[in-house]
């Protein structure tokens, strides 16, 4: 048998400590963005679909209709951006839920890291996942529309990994919240749905109907397209939108947290 | 140390673990024993800070699991009875991402251990295998390998050579010697006697969420009275009663599952004709007779009054 490592020289390294805490949220952090780069064909194929859906479907709807100052295909590219990035973000619920189910869950919340640690890691995982997947698409639509503008292109993707923060919050909120995965399923795809749709990232509010014009202005999704487009078009702080992502993201992390900690606490994974 | 002081917990209407009570001693082996649902996993994730007691207190090395549970995290390392790995990643970053969350090696410090680990387990050559593709076996030896390579103050092992072959469990429980001889305090939760009786210095005999003994493997077979067990196999024992046994003064106690009835006696070559007259007389057909010493096995039917399959 090979050398085995001692007890000895484990207990000679630092302990844990305090000061590590950052290391191990981010190391929580980089377990879920590793996981993307396994599957690097996920994120080529959906990279793939997004050109097709830009060049084909966007390119004809903007050759179909005319309305003076809308460039509907430039509108639509940083939205649809913007609406794969919410999309993107939901999928770190699926992930939670399935730990739960299989147990993997469990050894995770063995590990030498606070439940807040814990939460804040795993939201940033996911948000750091959305980010990168989303960056060859963000790349296509600034090339094709030549948006070079440093300042504007970091205050376009500050608004989108808020948005990724803020849903992947929400998507822990419901992975913790519904027992069956079904439901799970049928909520998470609704709330996707409902959050993206009803949004001004496809499509301006002004050729909405009522009823998703009424809720669309609240819809964290357009609070990023609009401050992205404001970024990158406009070369302007859509302030207001910057302020409703903080507080989606303050909401939803908080409640994320709150009903983790009150399903463990409940051993509801047992 | 770590002291369990009647520590419960209640999932709704169900006591998985009830008044459960025990002092582990720093470095010594420690054996939990029982069937399945015993409630030897709720234990051990109580004492990982995963669930919180409904009831009594835990402290690991003087901190309380409720109080400071990020201390108690420092200190564990628990292997997992199903192995708890994410499939899309290898065994080698299985173990690395591990290091990486309870320790503070560097990155040669950490190949090193894993490579070390890895080699032992006979599972290099297949470190870069996403464990999904892994036979049970080796995704088992991963699930162990954690804490053979955390090598934690305390380390728990749920099961840790199921779906295991002889010479791997041979090998696994000589690496968990090893960490205790190190200084490590070791708690191995199973329900295989052999594993108990070779692996424990002490063994917990634990059934329905309760402690229903807890000491050496040989103090355990001292308290079942006798010192022998008789093993007979009847053609068909739905007629028999145990009465008819406790007659004989060397007979201190007869149990029956089945068609199988253990007699713990003493004297049992003695006896031995005796018995078998006596039930041959009352019309039973004996199929096969086994004198032996008392096992762990024993022990458990003793206290429980059931056997461990």
């Amino acid at each position: 048998m090979s050398f085995l490592p001692t007890l000895a020289s484990a207990l000679s390294s630092p302990p844990l400590a305090k000061e590590s805490s950052t290391r191990l949220v981010f190391q929580m952090a980089l377990r879920d963005v590793s996981v993307l780069f396994r599957t690097p064909w996920i994120i080529i194929t959906r990279s793939l679909a997004f050109v097709i859906q830009l060049f084909v479907f966007a390119y004809l709807i903007s050759r179909l209709i005319n309305v003076p100052g809308l460039n509907f295909f430039q509108y639509y590219a940083v939205g649809s951006v913007v609406a794969t990035i919410a999309s993107i973000s939901f999928v770190i619920g699926y992930d939670i839920f399935e730990e739960a189910e299989e147990g993997v869950l469990d050894y995770l919340l063995t590990l030498p890291i606070s439940r807040r640690q814990f939460i804040i890691g795993r939201a940033l995982g996911g948000a750091l996942r959305a980010i990168i997947y989303i960056i060859p698409m963000f790349l296509v639509v600034a090339v094709i529309e030549g948006f070079a503008q440093p300042l504007s292109i970091l205050s376009a993707l500050l608004s989108l990994f808020l948005l990724a923060f803020g849903v992947t919050g929400m998507s822990i909120t419901v992975a913790v919240s519904v027992k069956s995965a079904n439901r799970f399923d049928v909520v998470l795809a609704l709330l996707e749905l409902a959050v993206s749709r009803a949004s001004t990232a496809l499509y301006p509010i002004a050729f909405m109907p009522l009823y998703v014009s009424v809720f669309a202005p609240f819809s964290p999704v357009s609070f990023a397209a609009d401050s992205a487009r404001a970024s990158l078009v406009g070369f302007t702080l859509d302030l207001p939108a910057i302020v409703g992502l903080v507080a989606f993201v303050v909401v939803f992390l908080g409640l994320g947290a709150a009903f983790y900690f009150r399903r463990l606490e409940g051993g509801i994974y047992s | 140390m770590i002291t369990f002081d009647n520590a419960g917990k209640r999932f709704g209407n169900l006591d998985a673990v009830k008044d459960f009570s025990i002092t582990i001693k720093d470095g010594e082996i420690l054996g939990l024993l029982g069937p399945n649902g015993a409630g030897k996993t709720t234990l051990m994730l109580m004492m990982g800070t995963v669930y919180r007691p409904t009831s009594g207190t835990i402290s690991v090395n003087g901190y309380d699991v409720v109080k400071h549970p990020n201390e108690v995290r420092k200190l564990i390392g628990i292997a997992f009875q199903d192995p708890r790995v994410d499939g899309i990643l290898s065994a080698f970053d299985v173990l690395n991402w591990h290091l990486k969350m309870t320790t503070m090696f560097d990155k040669v410090e950490r190949r090193r251990r894993v490579e070390d680990v890895l080699k032992s387990l006979d599972l290099w050559e297949a470190r870069k295998k996403r464990t999904w593709l892994m036979s049970g076996g080796m995704k088992k030896k991963v699930e162990d390998a954690k804490i053979l390579v955390q090598r934690p103050s305390i380390a728990v092992f749920d099961e840790p050579t199921a779906f295991l072959d002889v010479p791997s469990r041979l090998l696994v429980w000589k690496m968990i010697r090893q960490l205790r001889d190190e200084g490590s305090t070791v708690i191995v939760a199973t329900n295989m006697m052999d594993e108990a009786e070779r692996l424990s210095e002490r063994v917990a005999i634990v059934n329905k969420g309760r402690l229903v003994a807890s000491e050496t493997p040989e103090q355990l077979k001292g308290t079942v009275k006798g010192g022998e067990v008789l093993e007979l196999t009847l053609n068909d024992g739905s007629e028999f009663k145990p009465d008819l046994l406790r007659e004989f003064p060397e007979i201190h106690d007869v149990k029956q599952q089945d068609n199988k009835i253990m007699v713990f006696l003493n004297s049992g070559t003695l006896l031995l004709p005796k018995i078998v007259d006596t039930l041959s007389s009352q019309g039973f057909k004996i199929e096969s007779v086994r004198l032996k010493e008392v096992s762990l096995e024993d022990v458990f039917l003793t206290y429980t009054g059931q056997r461990l399959e």
